[in-house]
């Protein structure tokens, strides 16, 4: 489904938010969780999005991932082909993008293995089981194909979903949390897996995370508070990065 | 000891409160409706059951006014008198004949019957005066000249104490209201209205030997009963013996019925089991991690479940009074529509007994609660907030439940052969399920690999969940195979009722008449333009041997045939095959056939009896031995007239065996004419007729009785069905939301999400179909000849499209109970 990326010969895709807004009506009152943003996610490149709780970043995730429509503004999918770029809206990022969550989720009853597998037999890929073996090698885990998720440690299910998450080449990988129920060392290992699959796939990275570890590891980093979206690192940064002093 | 009450206070507070919160939860909801309906069905079903057999014991017990009874055609020779007098402690002579009563302008069918002077044997006899009057007991009969009338002749004749009546030609005082004889029930089921006169009467009265039933009570030890019966057997073969220990004439009839009641509590409470056990496995983790909760903040672990058990409590106990108020509300339902065949029967509330079904059925819930509570027992902090599941390792505590669920099922039921048969049916299906479960998967995953769609992704989801896919199409087969069997055995009980519904020519039947009284009614019909549509001979017969054999040697088995083949049955006689007659095996009999020792069996009856052609029967003429051989069955054809017989023998034959002829006929006779009826009894009390009305009135109200049972049960079966689809779907809900969420996770969207559930549910209910037709095959090969007295004959094209109706409604409903997990989204599975 998902055509195989080739770096150089073909035009990055990109996700472009411009000038959005969410809010919603909780008890008659209008609560804004963020105004005017503009964002622009580049295939291939990583980022990496801070902020206290609550501040809308899950919400965030599912606006650029065209899950969920923002109150107003606008965001575009512009897919880069072997010679020119389509625009088209968000919702039809859909079979392009990748999901890595806080708590895992594998399917229990599944091995390791089949995990993997399993995007690939619903797309109806028939060496399913072989990349999906591919996969697990590269997140260092072909000694555990063949366990289940209650047999495996955190850090091992994190990189089973990771392999499952990329098996499928998406464009975009959106990662919520992804180190957040790890302990520091399992964290780091999966900061650099999770950062190496998304190089060597040639998929956008966004991640949310609360680790500064993890955070600096990205190319672009960015904090949601009430006060909006700034950059703190990357090109054109908005402010010094004053975490980062310290 | 004061720490320990104050805790267990403490935890019943707690317990409480926990039970108020989870009180709306939908698990809770369908936990306490399949309790409810259990309580309710089982509590009403067991009153019921227990007032109807109380009744028929006493009445047996107090009522039956001897303890043995012989009764035949004939009188005793005097041989025979002294003979039986010799054996037996007392012996009390009655006679028995229907007439057709008239006074003044209206006529009765009435039951008369004449009692010896030493009658009543034993039980009392019971008079009145006046209808409202005080009902006293009398030593004795009626004496020669008096007549006593019971209430509703009394009623219906506008008589009073005092009033001449007369009968055939002999004039009668009526003198007492007879409120109760002690030896009605030893008659058997009827319903006529009742006169009793004294025996020396009745010899003057005249009537013709053969119309008369000659009944003799008895009083004597329960021992002499075997030596009695071989003196019968030699004696009066033809004769029917009756005693205490014995059948019942309604026992047949109550046999039928209480297996069926058996087998619908059988059924029922597997249903529930499965619908308990599906609920249970969802409870589990919640009640586990309610229980991790309690220990983590420094609770011991009997805290867990000592709160989890006493909660259960307050469920059962707060659903209590409800289902006791349903089930005394449904017990007298019941009794009220059974008082049309037990007549008296009162509504009584059994207290003992409905606590022992109380405390029977709540241990049955708690077996299903206790796996709950043995997970606890088995937990520990780490172990739960692992989230690591058990499932596979239940195995072998499902077996052991399903173990002990068998044996407390067998010691409640009083039909373990019924209960065995059924549970060996249910074991073969769960057997069958798994296997097909397995293979299809297996054999799906394998074949359809190559494949692209959605096909080989269900098949590889549900073969890698084998176990939870299994437990669910388990549940789903299951109740689809008890569904299926119930609904089967009800569509065949009906049909049998149904086929005795037959086509009737002529509003007014005559059942019985003379060859005098025959061609006076040709004379009196033609003379009154009353048409008669058929007339057709027979002669009485009582079967005796079956190859030799006793009746009761034979056939062990109690059956609707085997029950009128212990009374004299009419045997009809001609030289082709009556038009309303259809010949199914065999040939029939030539005209001129000098083989005149040869007979035709109506097919249900040689199905029934287990008979075959060329089986030898013995019967018993005028009591005289005569043997035939069955060449041929037939069966009734409608559209050419309503009077068939069940045996019939080459015209032949008649000038061998010498014996009264009887004739049946039908007649039309319009609403003015009826007045003329009253003439033609005057003149032959003992015609016997009924009028249409009467007949399928009678019938009409049996068929409606067994409707009703039919469809309440039927709708309590499909509620429990449905309870278990709901619990089964319930208890994988969670797990199914948190699949469709990940697989849009893979960029698919809830269309997907939508078809793989639906072929998911396909896949399911065709493996449950494929069990539930062979339990249901197996079920009916098992239980139909052995409880039922039923011939097994399954219709496949209806079984096929029954189950398909079933399945369809299956897979909506799983379709429709499942769009909640549908309704998953990705955020769901974010970090909040
Ligand atoms: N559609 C909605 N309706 C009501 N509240 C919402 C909705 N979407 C998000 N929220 C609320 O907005 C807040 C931000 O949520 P979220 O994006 O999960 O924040 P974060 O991931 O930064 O912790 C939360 O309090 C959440 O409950
Ligand atoms: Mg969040």
């Amino acid at each position: 489904m998902s055509s195989t990326t080739h770096p150089g010969n073909i035009q990055a895709s990109y996700i472009q938010l411009s000038n959005i807004s969410q809010s919603f009506a909780l008890n008659n009152t209008k609560v804004t969780l963020f105004e005017q943003l503009n964002l622009t996610i580049k295939q291939g490149q990583s980022y990496a999005i801070m902020g206290p709780s609550g501040a809308g970043k899950s919400s965030l995730l599912m606006l650029m991932s065209g899950l969920e429509q923002p109150s107003s503004g606008r965001g575009v999918y512009v897919k880069g082909d072997l010679k020119n770029k389509h625009e088209s809206s968000l919702e039809t990022l859909r079979p392009d993008i990748g999901f890595i969550f806080q708590q895992f989720h594998l399917l229990p009853e599944l091995t390791a293995l089949n995990n993997v597998a399993l995007p690939l037999k619903l797309r109806g890929d028939k060496k399913a089981i072989n990349k999906a073996k591919v996969m697990l090698e590269k997140v260092g885990l072909q000694d555990r194909i063949n366990h289940n998720p209650n047999e495996l440690s955190g850090g091992e299910q994190q990189r089973v979903a990771i392999a499952r998450a990329l098996v499928f080449e998406p464009r975009f990988i959106f990662a919520d949390e992804p180190t957040g129920n790890l302990d520091e060392k399992s964290a780091r290992e999966i900061a650099n897996i999770l950062l190496n699959c998304c190089k060597d796939s040639n998929a956008a990275l966004i991640m949310v995370t609360h680790s500064q570890v993890l955070a600096n590891k990205a190319e672009h980093v960015y904090h949601l508070s009430h006060n909006g979206l700034i950059k703190v690192k990357g090109n054109n940064c908005d402010v010094l990065p004053v975490e980062l002093a310290c | 000891m004061l720490s320990m009450s104050t805790s267990l206070l403490e935890n019943t507070k707690l317990a409480w409160q926990f039970y108020r919160q989870e009180y709306h939860l939908p698990q809770q909801k369908l936990l306490r409706w399949t309790q409810a309906i259990l309580l309710i069905f089982m509590l009403a079903l067991t009153q019921s059951s227990f007032s109807v057999q109380q009744y028929l014991t006493q009445n047996l017990q107090g009522l039956l006014g001897a303890d043995a009874q012989i009764s035949q055609r004939q009188p005793f020779t005097s041989q025979q008198f002294n003979d039986l007098s010799a054996q037996v402690e007392q012996l009390v002579a009655t006679q028995q004949i229907k007439i057709n009563f008239s006074h003044q302008d209206s006529w009765q069918y009435i039951s008369l019957k004449a009692v010896a002077d030493n009658y009543p044997l034993q039980g009392e006899l019971l008079t009145a005066t006046s209808l409202a009057g005080n009902t006293e007991q009398s030593l004795s009969g009626p004496k020669q000249g008096e007549i006593w009338f019971d209430s509703r002749l009394f009623a219906s004749f506008n008589l009073k104490i005092g009033d001449t009546v007369e009968i055939s030609k002999q004039e009668f005082t009526f003198t007492k209201l007879l409120k109760h004889e002690p030896d009605r029930l030893m008659e058997g089921h009827n319903v006529a209205m009742r006169a009793m006169i004294n025996i020396g009467d009745m010899e003057k009265l005249n009537f013709s030997e053969n119309l008369i039933n000659y009944r003799y009570l008895l009083a004597l030890d329960a021992r002499q009963i075997p030596s009695l019966q071989e003196w019968q057997q030699q004696h009066l073969p033809a004769a029917q013996l009756v005693h205490k220990q014995g059948n019942h004439p309604l026992a047949l009839f109550w046999q039928r019925t209480e297996n069926f009641i058996g087998l619908a509590s059988i059924i029922l409470f597997f249903m529930a089991a499965i619908a308990i056990e599906q609920i249970a496995l969802k409870h589990q983790n919640k009640e586990q991690y309610f229980s991790a909760v309690c220990m983590s903040l420094g609770a011991s672990k009997s805290t867990g479940i000592v709160v989890s058990i006493v909660k259960w409590c307050f469920s059962l106990l707060l659903l209590l009074p409800v289902a006791l108020l349903a089930a005394a509300a449904c017990h007298w339902l019941m009794i009220h529509y059974l008082t049309d065949s037990f007549p008296n029967l009162q509504w009584q509330w059994h207290y003992a007994l409905s606590l022992k079904t109380l405390v029977f059925i709540s241990s049955i819930f708690a077996l299903f609660y206790l796996p709950v509570w043995y997970s606890l027992l088995n937990s520990s902090v780490g172990k739960l907030f692992n989230q690591a599941k058990n499932t596979a390792s239940n195995l072998g505590q499902k077996l052991v439940t399903v173990a002990v669920l068998v044996i407390v099922v067998l010691a409640y039921s009083d039909n373990a052969l019924l209960t065995m048969m059924l549970v060996t049916a249910m074991m073969v299906t769960i057997l069958l399920i798994l296997l097909l479960s397995w293979l299809v998967l297996t054999l799906g995953e394998k074949l359809t690999k190559n494949l692209s769609g959605l096909l080989p992704f269900v098949f590889f989801m549900m073969k890698q969940r084998l176990v939870s896919k299994s437990t669910q199409i388990l549940g789903v087969g299951l109740s689809a195979f008890l569904l299926l069997f119930t609904l089967m055995l009800m569509h065949d009980l009906g049909k049998t009722m149904s086929s005795y519904q037959r086509q009737h020519d002529g509003n007014l039947m005559v059942s019985k008449a003379t060859n005098d009284q025959l061609s006076y009614l040709k004379n009196w019909a033609s003379e009154n333009n009353i048409s008669i549509r058929q007339n057709k001979s027979y002669m009485h017969a009582k079967l005796i041997e079956i190859n030799k054999q006793s009746l009761a040697e034979f056939n062990d088995k109690p059956s609707e045939s085997l029950a009128t083949f212990s009374r004299e049955i009419r045997m009809h006689w001609n030289n082709q095959l009556p038009s309303n007659n259809r010949l199914l095996s065999g040939t029939w009999w030539q005209v001129d056939s000098e083989n005149w020792q040869q007979i035709s069996v109506e097919q249900e009856v040689l199905t029934d009896m287990g008979l075959s052609l060329s089986d030898e029967l013995t019967f018993v003429i005028a009591g005289r031995r005569y043997d035939f051989t069955i060449t041929a069955s037939h069966e009734f054809k409608p559209g050419n007239g309503s009077i068939t017989f069940w045996v019939q023998m080459p015209t032949a034959a008649l000038a061998h065996i010498q014996a009264n002829h009887y004739s049946m006929a039908s007649l039309e006779v319009s609403e003015q004419q009826q007045p003329l009826l009253a003439e033609l009894w005057q003149k032959f009390p003992t015609l016997r007729m009924v009028s249409l009305q009467q007949m399928t009135e009678r019938f009409d109200n049996i068929l409606a009785m067994i409707t009703k049972v039919i469809s309440g049960f039927s709708a309590i079966i499909i509620l429990l069905a449905g309870i278990v689809i709901l619990a089964s779907i319930n208890a994988v809900e969670a797990n199914e939301q948190k699949k469709n969420s990940i697989i849009m996770s893979f960029g698919f969207n809830r269309a997907t999400c939508l078809k793989l559930n639906i072929i998911e549910w396909l896949i399911t209910a065709m493996i449950a179909a494929g069990g539930a037709i062979v339990g249901t095959y197996l079920a009916g090969v098992l239980i139909y000849q052995s409880q039922f007295s039923l011939p097994y004959q399954p219709d496949f094209i209806w079984l096929v499209s029954t189950l398909f109706i079933i399945l369809a409604c299956v897979i909506s409903l799983g379709v429709y109970a499942s769009r909640k997990s549908l309704n998953s989204s990705i955020r769901q599975l974010m970090a909040e």
